[in-house]
């Protein structure tokens, strides 16, 4: 076996070492290289800059923990921007398994804003249907959400004062990790009821949502832990999706570097082959 | 039975088909309040399809395990991890803490089901780097495009890359701006196509695959 052919056969644990010290290593000693801003995030942080105190802001947490490395940054981030601005935040979740932790980020923020629960954000949980529960808040948000999460009920909380259903709600957003999301909103969503739509999604996704983002049905999208990273690089709080940038970088590179050895092994083994063959 | 297993669904299906894809174009209060009931209606029925999925689970698993077919014991695993978590949930009504306290089901799913969801999804970026190393390769002109356009977006979408050489950022959006964009576009309108050929099946009776097999 000539070298090149036992390069190509190299124990894959050397692989994921290598992986995983390109992981590692940024992650105990940052390098903070400085990150570009896409258009596609920005447009989503100026319109949520463009609304006035009190807007109704709708943010959909449509993921699962297994997805939390990405999409949870973008939620903190997202979250504080609004905050912020003293919008009136609902967030909710079309995934079931997401419902705790969702929760949990939207009170962790509120409370590091200062904002109080029924009064500046609620959170209205999860609802079976994904597509029907959509609309159903656009025809009657209370009969979707008869009571909060924490069974309050909805028709009294004062930050859902005004708002009869998803016509009111003056952005949302919806984070996701599949086609049970962004996609979802649109089609049941914006397209009856008219609210404007951004989005938030997983790198893996990203690339399939880029036709809603050129013809408009989305305003705006956060890709992946890139996409987290700008946000918080806008608002000015950089976070665990800055800090995870650098192992990114590194992976990436490692990944890059991967596919063109076993491309030069291979055009080696290739190239030694013909010449064999010609002998 | 012919009635009840064919026509009747046959009947309810060409019927409400018909009905909520004109209603999408009446704005009628009626035909709004008809949508806003039906639409809980589905909800509910919803509900009824998650309790349908897990009886069918813990069904399938009983199954293995009376029967002790290979890997019995890890449907003995997920039993014990289901019941487990369901009747601690049931306890504190489904809520991860009262009054800020975390309860148990709040420590089932904080410390046990986000961990090893996180661990499943962190796994695959050394399953695919590995992937990567053994079958990325240039075998035609197809895959030669294909990897230089991965290539490409990799370097693009970090810092590092963009540091290194400033213009593979912009490259970067072009390809998934023009090149992606368009290629989905033309696989959306293929799908939507084909979704509403098939609902129009299915809407007048064509397609029946959804009745099932059952003996008339």
């Amino acid at each position: 076996m000539s070298f090149a052919e036992r390069m190509l056969h190299i124990d894959r644990r050397i692989i994921f070492l290598v992986i995983g010290l390109c992981t590692l290593i940024p992650l105990l000693y940052p390098v903070g290289l400085a990150i570009k801003i896409s258009p596609e995030v920005k447009s989503v942080y100026d319109y949520i800059e463009s609304l006035p105190d009190g807007s109704v802001f709708l943010l959909s947490l449509d993921f699962d923990p297994a997805s939390k490395p990405e999409l949870y940054p973008q939620a903190v981030a997202l979250l504080h921007h609004a905050f912020k601005k003293n919008l009136r935040v609902i967030g909710m979740t079309l995934w079931l398994p997401g419902t705790g932790m969702a929760s949990e980020v939207i009170s962790r923020v509120a409370r590091e804003e200062g904002k109080v629960s029924g009064k500046d954000y609620v959170f209205l949980g999860w609802s079976p249907g994904a597509s029907s529960v959509i609309i159903t808040m656009g025809q009657d948000l209370y009969k979707a959400f008869p009571t909060d999460y924490n069974n309050q009920p909805t028709a009294e909380l004062p930050v859902l004062k005004g708002v009869q259903s998803l016509r009111d709600v003056n952005y949302v957003v919806s984070l996701a990790a599949g086609s049970t999301g962004i996609e979802t909103w649109y089609v049941f969503g914006k397209d009856k009821y008219k609210f404007e739509l951004g989005g938030g999604c997983t790198g893996v996704i990203a690339p399939g949502l880029y036709p809603l983002l050129r013809s408009g049905q989305i305003n705006g999208l956060i890709g992946g832990l890139r996409g987290a990273a700008e946000y918080e690089v806008l608002i000015g709080k950089k976070g665990t999706a800055v800090a995870g940038m650098d192992a990114q970088s590194a992976t990436h590179f490692a990944i890059i570097l991967l596919v063109i050895l076993c491309n030069v092994f291979y055009f080696l083994i290739r190239t030694s082959g013909k010449t064999a063959g010609q002998n | 039975m012919t009635l009840l297993r064919r026509q009747l669904p046959l009947l309810i299906t060409f019927v409400t088909g018909i009905l909520f894809a004109a209603q999408y174009y009446i704005p009628h209060p009626a035909s709004e309040l008809m949508l806003t009931s039906v639409s809980k209606w589905l909800q509910i029925i919803a509900g009824f399809a998650l309790i349908l999925g897990v009886t069918s689970l813990f069904h399938i698993h009983a199954v293995k395990i009376r029967r002790k077919e290979p890997g019995w014991g890890y449907s003995f695993v997920l039993y014990a991890g289901m019941l487990g978590t369901i009747v601690i949930g049931l306890w504190h009504g489904g809520k991860e803490t009262t009054d800020g306290v975390t309860t148990a089901f709040g420590w089932i799913y904080t410390f046990m089901m986000v961990p090893l969801q996180g661990t499943m999804f962190a796994i695959l970026a050394f399953f695919i780097a590995s992937a990567a190393y053994r079958s990325f390769r240039a075998r035609s002109r197809e895959a030669a495009v294909l990897l230089i356009a991965a290539v490409i977006v990799m370097m693009g979408r970090v810092p590092l890359g963009e540091h290194l050489i400033p213009i593979s950022g912009d490259i970067t959006q072009w390809i998934l701006n023009v090149l992606n964009a368009s290629v989905r576009r033309a696989i959306l309108i293929g799908i939507s196509l084909g979704a509403v050929a098939l609902s129009l099946k299915i809407i007048f009776g064509v397609e029946r695959a959804y009745l099932g097999g059952g003996k008339e």
